[in-house]
C-alpha cells in the first residue's frame, strides 16, 4: 500500500461525558475545544463547535472512535472530516492510557481511516480521496499522523 | 504507513439495479451473488444476498458502500463492509473495509483497518485488501 503525508492533526480534548453502559458497549462523548493540522498541501486550526470523538468500548475490550471534526484552513476554507478508528493493545497500556499517561504509540494499535468534505476549490482534491491515521494518545488529546491513500 | 496484505476478493455481481437519480446522487445497487476470497489467514467464498450501493457524486466520483457475507474455507461467516472512492478520471479505486465476525479463529479481523485496491475486470470487480498495521 504506498501513501503520503497528508497532515499531521493536533486535538484538544476536555471532560470526557460519559453515557456510560449502552447496548453496544461502554459510550463516552470526548468535546474537542480546539487544535490545528499541518501538513506539506493544507494547515489550519480545528473548531471547536462540531468537534468530537464518539467512543464505544466493546465487549471484546477494543475501544471504538468515531470523530467529527471541522477544520478551518489558514486561507479560510472549511473541511468536515469524519474517521473511524479502533484502538486496543494489553491491559497495562490500556489502563496507563486510561489514567491519562503518556505511552510509546507502539505499544497499542490506534489507526482510524480519515474522510474528508469540501465546498472549497483548493482542497476538494480532499473529497476525492480515503485516508489511514496513526494515532497517538496524549494527556491533553490525540495526536494524528495522516497519510493519503494513493 | 506499514501493511500486509489480509487477502483478495473476486465478486461476482447480478444485474444493476438502477435507483436513478436521488438526493444524493445517481444510485446504483450492484447485487452480489457470489464470489470468493482468498489469503494467508483466510479464504473462502462470498455468499450471495449482498451488494454494493453505488452512489454517483455531483463531482464525477462514484461513493461506494458495499455489505457482503464472507464464509469461509472451515464454516465460519465474516459480515463485511467497505466505503470507498472510485474517481475513473484519476483512475482511483480506494476502499476502506471493516469485518465482523463471532468466530474464535477469526476474531482478529474485528481488531483491525484495512485499505482496498479495486479494480473492474472483465469477470468482475477485485479488491486487493490489505491490513493497516
Amino acid at each position: 500500500m504506498n501513501t503520503r503525508l497528508l497532515m499531521t492533526l493536533d486535538v484538544d480534548v476536555a471532560t470526557p461525558q460519559e453515557i456510560g453502559a449502552v447496548p453496544y458497549g461502554t459510550r463516552r462523548v470526548a468535546p474537542i475545544t480546539g487544535g490545528n493540522f499541518v501538513g506539506p498541501r493544507l494547515r489550519g486550526i480545528v473548531l471547536p463547535g462540531g468537534s468530537a470523538d464518539w467512543l464505544l468500548l466493546r465487549a471484546d475490550g477494543v475501544l471504538e472512535l468515531d470523530l467529527r471534526v471541522t477544520l478551518r484552513t489558514d486561507d479560510g476554507a472549511l473541511i468536515s472530516m469524519k474517521s473511524f478508528g479502533l484502538r486496543h493493545g494489553p491491559p497495562e497500556v490500556m489502563a496507563a492510557l486510561a489514567r491519562g499517561e503518556t505511552v510509546d504509540p507502539a505499544r497499542y494499535y490506534f489507526r482510524t481511516t480519515p474522510r474528508f468534505e469540501t465546498a472549497h476549490p483548493t482542497y476538494a482534491f480532499l473529497n476525492r480521496l480515503v485516508a489511514v491515521a496513526s494515532g497517538d494518545r496524549r494527556t491533553k488529546g490525540p495526536i494524528y499522523t495522516i497519510h493519503e491513500v494513493l | 504507513m506499514d501493511s500486509r496484505p489480509l487477502l483478495m476478493l473476486r465478486l461476482t455481481t447480478a444485474a444493476i439495479e438502477e435507483i436513478g437519480a436521488t438526493p444524493h446522487g445517481r444510485l446504483l445497487i450492484f447485487p452480489v451473488i457470489g464470489g470468493s476470497f482468498e489469503g494467508d489467514r483466510l479464504r473462502g467464498t462470498v455468499l450471495p444476498g449482498g451488494g454494493d450501493w453505488v452512489t454517483t457524486r455531483s463531482d464525477g466520483t462514484l461513493e461506494l458502500d458495499l455489505r457482503i457475507t464472507l464464509e469461509t474455507d472451515d464454516g465460519a461467516l465474516i459480515y463485511m463492509t467497505f466505503t470507498g472512492v472510485r474517481d475513473d478520471t484519476n483512475h482511483y479505486f480506494r476502499t476502506l473495509p471493516r469485518f465482523e465476525t463471532a468466530s474464535p479463529k477469526y476474531a482478529f479481523v474485528n481488531r483491525l483497518l484495512a485499505v482496498g485496491i479495486g479494480e473492474i475486470r472483465p469477470d468482475g470487480p477485485v479488491h486487493i485488501i490489505e491490513e493497516i498495521l
